[in-house]
């Protein structure tokens, strides 16, 4: 699987009149394409700050200390504002906690659903023409420099091919959204029929005239050569019948519109079964053949014109560009080479004794040159470890140089201190204050470090090096030709303002907004807490996003409606493939939703692993106790709460933070914090208990017991 | 358990109860009962009108028709169903279905029925004052015969506090949002006082008293009162707030969601703090929530509500065992439970009204399917019920 999102040692803090709290202390997790992960933890735990940081929305007087949160090949939290907002709400959207205050009082719901739409549209649009342009370029470039060898003939020839992709992609994108709209027309006034339909039989149907003339208009628009052809006449005499059947529906007598009802859904079902044409080819035959289009049925026009494609242009162009892809890939790997003995001529500088700024400097900046150099401009997949090389060997770089300094001063003020400690001491005083231990930088172990990172990306390119043979030009030529076509459609895809119109009120049913149309033109305040919140989840979805981050999204709705908006993420998340970020303090919602769970108490993740893991067979107390806190419908006696109140993180306790409230806590949970033990390939837990000293520790009876219970009930159920 | 739960007095009594905004019918022919000692929980999704049920009955709202009677004392009258009878009568009237003479004796009687109505819904708390005061001074009525200064001096503060008493004091109100419904200008002191100085006490050294009392009753501190709400955390947020809804020593609490704004460790703290009090005071609580597996653990009756009705109304074991209303199936199912292979099959029910009824023939009305079980169904549906009860 592909890995989304990488999170490593991210530390943060938030400066506060009363001192630094430290929210987040050291956490790390891989988010995998199409995979949820579920953070859990109580209010204070640093769940929304991790949220936060990851959308680059951290407050003014945070501070982050160190980590690193690696998107797309860049270090989200090192990169500058601009590129932020090329990634924030639209390849990572948000769902906040609170829907009273993430929508606008004053702006009517509508505009706030498609403001976005808008706005993102004309940015797509012009990002698509970028990224379609550099790469048709860079791919003329490649094609041209393996395949003309200096003939000026060939040379020209593939200019005007590269030419010709450019061009004809317009035409069948005109095309194309000609039959999307009448189809979708023919769709919507389907499931609107049907529903006023079965609203007849029920004797109960509202808005009569209103919806029928609804359904009569989305009939016309649905009426095109590659939808609603053959049955065309049929649907226009429903279409009239059902026109002329308004008046005595009106009055309570259904039967004319049931039986024009029924002839529009027949003629409806049949056409919106056909199958779709390829407008990718038909676009090229129109531009190039200069002929009509061959009437035939649907199927054998498909093919014969994909026949034309490919005899005349496409197994061509695709040879050439195949070509192109072999030589940029083989420019690149030799590259690598290079870069491999760059770096190793460069590393000596930094195993001296005593680094030289200068030199270091120097030489990083001709590594990152050389390392640059490598970047294959025609791989779709980007290379993150040689983006990132150079920004996170300076950070290190930095730390070696400032630390010179810093030790210094803080050996100073360490040797004054135990100096005075001294002197009350001899003096038979006890003073009420410590030492404050010396946090000097460990200049071996940074040296080590970036010696690290010069082996690990060494390692990186040998092994693209070494897997050179093993890559499917073929199937990488045909992704190369899909991405042309999906940047050239986003070229030409203009998003209207009645088109968002439309969409926005689709998503509005989507997340179940009854009577989308009235709703769509009220203010945020005449909506309930649970309809706010749907919005709110409709305008994040808006932008089609590729990670999506829910922070209690249901914390606030009631049952019902959560159990719909979770239905909702999960059905989002299979179809368009959505990674989701889903924040809670409610274990019992995530049973379902989650792949993967992380526990989280004062900052850091106390137990991670799979949702099997933390529900059957949780390790760690603090997950014991919030799986045993809350009733569930055969609970009895008294609940188990937890005592006391999560711990202050101006100063986090030595030791385990939940020893205090944790009635297994041993002796050494407040003297040492636990490292992460491993239990299994999936399931890790930071606790004591499973050090193989530690006495053995049962979990709660009302876990076991209601294990146990929904075990015998799956059980019974499979026996019927 | 269900006959010497009804045995028991009833404390509250809803008799459609309608409560109008405009054209929106938030709450639409409510009728239940609540004995005294009992736990009633009212359940449905946001806006089915459970809010303002609870609003209503506590006199937030004037209702729009039907009747409240707290301890057999009407606190509550609305006037639109009268209206709605005289208007009928003018009708019929026109229409020749009544004579004059029984159309003005509706009126009439509607009329007067008007009247008592508004005088209840303004008046309910000056009788009771009334009879509080006389009370006073009947039992002083021989004492102060040779009284002693300090006997004066208490008979005229109990005489002023009767004065100031008001029978829906007896009725309190936890709030969801425990930021919201605390005022962050007042100390934790003068919030939870406030109802015993609005009522005429004025010795400082009882107040202090009391008010140590009850942040001790529910897990604070004394060192507590001096402070502001900000500087609490949730949890102990909602603690005040139910510290100050028990100071009046009241009979009866509408408990508005305490605990769904709350942590979940918090929220076990919360309940368990609840049901402690409940014992301890023989507190009756009208308990409004969305979440079933609280609801359930709590209640010993149950009300589910859907747009403004009350669908179906049963004590809680029997509720969850037979579930019998569409509406209340698809709640059920819409539970989430700590255990993934369960989630993994949990089907929701989705409720439509119109694809799960048929009331073209006849319409619904309450009926009971066993004993203390109410659906709302029609005669049809009611023959189907029985037959799938366990």
């Amino acid at each position: 699987m592909e890995n989304k999102l990488h999170v490593e040692n991210l530390r943060i803090s938030f400066r506060t009149s009363n001192g630094k709290v430290q929210a987040v202390r050291g956490i790390n997790f891989d988010l995998q394409k199409g995979e949820t992960l579920a953070i859990v933890g109580e209010s204070g735990s640093g769940k929304s700050v991790t949220a936060k940081a990851i959308l680059g929305i951290l407050a003014g007087n945070a501070i982050v200390e160190d980590g690193e949160i690696i998107y797309d090949g860049k270090d989200l939290l090192k990169i500058d504002e601009d590129d932020f907002h090329k990634i924030r709400g639209d390849k990572i959207a948000m769902i906040f906690q609170d829907p009273m205050s993430s929508l606008n009082p004053i702006i009517r719901i509508g505009k706030q659903l498609t403001e976005a739409m808008i706005l993102k549209g004309k940015a797509r649009q012009k990002e698509s023409k970028k990224l379609f342009n550099t790469y048709l370029a860079e791919l003329k470039k490649a094609m041209i420099a393996a395949e003309a060898n200096g003939n000026s003939e060939k040379a020209a020839e593939l200019q005007l091919k590269c030419a010709q992709f450019d061009k004809f992609e317009y035409k069948h994108i005109a095309l194309e959204s000609e039959y999307n709209f009448a189809f979708e027309s023919a769709e919507e006034a389907l499931s609107d029929a049907k529903a006023i339909r079965f609203e007849m039989e029920k004797n109960a149907p509202t808005d009569i005239s209103y919806r029928i003339n609804r359904i009569i208009t989305l009939c016309k628009r649905s009426i095109q050569t590659y939808v609603v052809n053959e049955k065309k006449n049929e649907l226009l005499t429903a279409a009239s019948a059902l026109k002329s059947s308004v008046k005595s529906a009106k009055k309570g007598n259904y039967d004319d519109s049931i039986s024009a009802l029924s002839d529009i859904i027949a003629a409806l079902e049949y056409s919106v079964k056909l199958p779709a044409p390829n407008f990718f080819c038909m676009g090229y035959y129109l531009t190039y053949s200069g002929k009509e289009l061959p009437n035939m049925p649907i199927p054998e026009l498909n093919d014969y014109l994909h026949r034309y494609l490919d005899e005349n242009f496409m197994l061509d162009f695709i040879a050439n560009a195949k070509q192109g892809l072999i030589y940029s890939d083989a420019k690149s790997l030799k590259e690598k080479r290079e870069a491999i003995e760059s770096l190793k001529s460069h590393k000596s500088v930094f195993a001296e004794e005593n680094l030289n700024k200068k030199a270091c400097y120097k030489a990083l900046k001709e590594m990152n040159k050389e390392v640059m150099e490598t970047v294959d401009p025609l791989c779709l997949v980007k290379d993150s470890p040689t983006y990132t090389f150079a920004s996170g060997f300076k950070t290190e770089l930095d730390r070696y140089f400032n630390g010179i300094s810093k030790n210094k001063k803080e050996k100073r003020r360490f040797e004054r201190q135990t100096a005075k400690w001294n002197r009350l001491v001899a003096k038979g005083k006890e003073p009420d204050w410590k030492v404050a231990p010396a946090a000097l930088t460990d200049f071996d172990a940074l040296k080590t470090i970036m010696a690290h990172q010069i082996d690990s990306l060494i390692e990186h390119y040998q092994k693209a090096i070494s897997a050179e043979t093993s890559r499917n030009f073929d199937a990488e030529t045909v992704a190369v030709i899909d991405y042309l076509k999906e940047k050239a459609s986003g070229v030409v895809l203009k998003v209207t303002k009645s088109m968002a119109k439309e969409k926005a009120l689709r998503l509005m049913e989507e997340v179940g907004i009854p009577e989308p149309r009235k709703r769509y033109t009220q203010y945020p305040f005449e909506f309930s807490g649970g309809m706010r919140q749907r919005i709110v989840i409709a305008i994040a979805l808006a932008a089609n996003p590729d990670i999506l981050i829910c922070d209690e999204p249901t914390t606030a709705l009631d049952v019902t409606i959560q159990s719909q908006i979770l239905e909702l993420i999960n059905n989002l998340k299979r179809e368009r493939k959505l990674s989701v970020i889903f924040i809670t303090h409610d274990l019992g919602v995530v049973a379902n939703m989650a792949d993967k769970i992380a526990v989280m108490y004062a900052g850091k993740i106390v137990e991670y692993g799979t949702s099997e893991d933390i529900f059957y067979e949780s390790a760690h107390p603090y997950t014991w106790a919030l799986l045993s806190s809350m009733p569930d419908l055969d609970t009895n006696g008294k609940l188990d709460a937890i005592p006391g109140t999560p711990p202050n993180m101006i100063y986090p306790p030595a030791g385990d933070a939940f020893a205090a409230r944790n009635k297994y806590a041993m002796k050494i949970d407040f003297e040492q914090e636990p490292p992460m033990f491993k239990i299994s390939d999936t399931h890790y837990a930071a606790t004591w208990l499973l050090h193989p000293k530690a006495p053995k520790v049962e979990p709660p009876k009302v876990i076991t017991e209601r294990i146990a219970r929904m075990r015998a009930k799956k059980e019974a159920n499979n026996g019927q | 358990m269900d006959n010497d739960m009804s045995n028991r007095e009833v404390l509250l009594k809803v008799e459609h109860l309608c409560q109008f905004f405009g054209s929106n019918k938030a709450v639409n022919d409510v009728n239940f009962e609540i004995h005294k000692g009992e736990v009633f929980g009212l359940v449905g999704e946001s806006g089915c009108g459970k809010t303002t049920t609870g609003r209503s009955i506590i006199k937030l709202y004037n209702i729009t028709s039907g009747n409240v009677w707290f301890k057999g004392i009407r606190i509550g009258a609305g006037i639109l169903s009268y209206k709605e009878a005289i208007s009928q009568a003018k009708k019929d009237l026109k229409e020749g279905k009544i004579t004059s003479d029984e159309c003005s004796a509706i009126i009439a009687e509607n009329k007067k029925q008007i009247k008592l109505a508004k005088y209840d819904q303004t008046h309910c708390d000056k009788e009771y004052q009334k009879e509080q005061v006389a009370k006073v001074k009947a039992e002083y009525a021989d004492k102060l015969k040779d009284a002693t200064p300090e006997l004066r001096k208490e008979y005229s503060d109990r005489l002023r506090k009767a004065r100031k008493t008001k029978l829906v004091t007896q009725i309190q109100m936890i709030f969801q949002d425990p930021i919201a419904s605390l005022d962050p200008r007042m100390t934790v002191r003068e919030i939870i006082s406030e109802g015993l100085v609005i009522q005429g006490e004025k010795n400082k050294q009882v107040i202090n008293d009391k008010v140590y009392q009850m942040l001790e009753l529910v897990g604070l501190v004394r060192e507590h009162a001096g402070r502001y709400p900000h500087e609490f955390s949730g949890g102990q947020r909602q603690r005040i707030g139910i510290a100050r809804s028990i100071i009046m020593n009241p009979e009866m609490i509408i408990a508005d969601e305490p605990v769904s704004a709350l942590d979940v460790s918090i929220q076990a703290q919360v309940i368990n703090l609840l049901n402690d009090i409940r014992e301890k005071m023989n507190l009756t609580i009208l308990f409004i929530a969305h979440d079933l597996s609280v609801v359930k653990y709590f209640s010993d009756r149950i009300g589910v509500m859907y747009y403004g009705k009350i669908v179906e109304l049963a004590p809680s074991d029997e509720l969850f065992l037979n579930p019998l209303h569409p509406y209340t199936r698809s709640l059920l199912s819409a539970i989430p439970l700590p255990d993934p292979e369960y989630e993994k099959t949990r089907k929701r029910i989705v409720y439509n009204p119109l694809a799960d009824h048929d009331y073209s023939v006849e319409g619904p009305t309450m009926r009971e399917v066993k004993p203390g079980h109410f659906v709302l169904c029609n005669q049809a549906e009611y023959d189907e019920y029985i037959k799938n009860l366990k």
